[in-house]
């Protein structure tokens, strides 16, 4: 779609691999231990994961890189505050962490999250396989409803919260 | 209150209306051509369509007697914009990282590639 500008942008997709699966892949022109710390500790992860814009920030993020050790994070937008927190399932560094996610307002509502990293002549691809409960959650994230406090899903709250209750 | 997103969703969450929508994604069909391929009664059909209708994802012809049914295409078009959205989130993010993933390297690089990360 439009460029960017930004190096690699051109070969991130989004495709559905199943009903209830969203799948993100990208590649990145870094070393794989460096991608996947980047993606793992806070200090890092604060940089780039919440910055959308102006009136964006990362005021929580918290990281505990063990089997059964809880992430929080919290996506300060123009609108408010968007909480996303799970469990490290697996962890196995530079190549593959699984997770669980849950966003705040659906506690009941949990993803499962594996992160693959895989190394092609010096660079590194990312696959983010996110694994919803039904297909109606998944499209619902997939309309940015309950997705990574864009300004819009707050206003689209109730009207989520209502559609699942429909389904 | 439901927008029509939500029930664009709630219409598109069954696999008989999916396979609908596909089969009329070839052309227009009578209900009975549509009935053909799934093991389910006429009325059966008949409801899934009307699901379809008050969606606004199909729409049936009033003028031939057959009443063909054929897609309606603003209401995906609805779902596909929003997607977009979605990946464009994912892009600024992914985008953000790249920038600093050139960032990290060069730190690393500069300290002769010590920093080791996990």
């Amino acid at each position: 779609m439009a460029a960017s500008g930004v190096a690699n942008s051109e070969t991130f997709t989004v495709t559905t691999p199943s009903d209830t699966e969203i799948q993100l892949t990208r590649l990145f022109d870094a070393p794989r231990h460096l991608v996947f710390e980047a993606m793992s500790k806070p200090e890092h992860i604060k940089r780039w994961w919440g910055n959308l814009g102006d009136g964006y920030s990362v005021p929580v993020c918290e990281v505990d890189l063990r089997v059964g050790g809880k992430w929080r994070f919290v996506n300060r937008h123009p609108k408010g505050d968007a909480e996303f927190y799970g469990v490290y399932r697996e962890i196995a560094p530079p190549e593959r962490v699984v997770f669980t996610e849950i966003f705040a307002p659906f506690p009941d509502t949990e993803s499962v999250v594996t992160a693959l990293l895989t190394e092609e002549h010096g660079k590194t691809r990312l696959h983010a396989t996110s694994k919803y409960p039904s297909k109606e959650v998944r499209d619902m994230v997939l309309s940015t409803g309950m997705e990574k406090g864009a300004a819009l899903s707050y206003d689209r709250l109730d009207e989520v919260a209502m559609a699942l209750a429909i389904n | 209150m439901t927008d029509q997103l939500s029930t664009t969703f709630a219409a598109l969450a069954d696999p008989t209306r999916r396979a609908i929508l596909a089969r009329l994604a070839s052309g227009e069909c009578s209900v009975s051509e549509l009935a053909e391929p799934f093991e389910i009664s006429m009325p059966a059909v008949s409801k899934h369509l009307r699901v379809l209708e008050r969606a606004g994802l199909i729409a049936r012809s009033r003028e031939a007697q057959w009443r063909p049914c054929r897609i309606e295409a603003a209401p995906l078009k609805q779902v596909a914009e929003w997607t977009e959205q979605y990946r464009q989130i994912w892009e600024t993010k992914f985008d953000n990282l790249e920038l600093y993933l050139q960032q990290l390297n060069a730190k690393e690089t500069r300290h002769g590639g010590q920093r080791r990360g996990k």
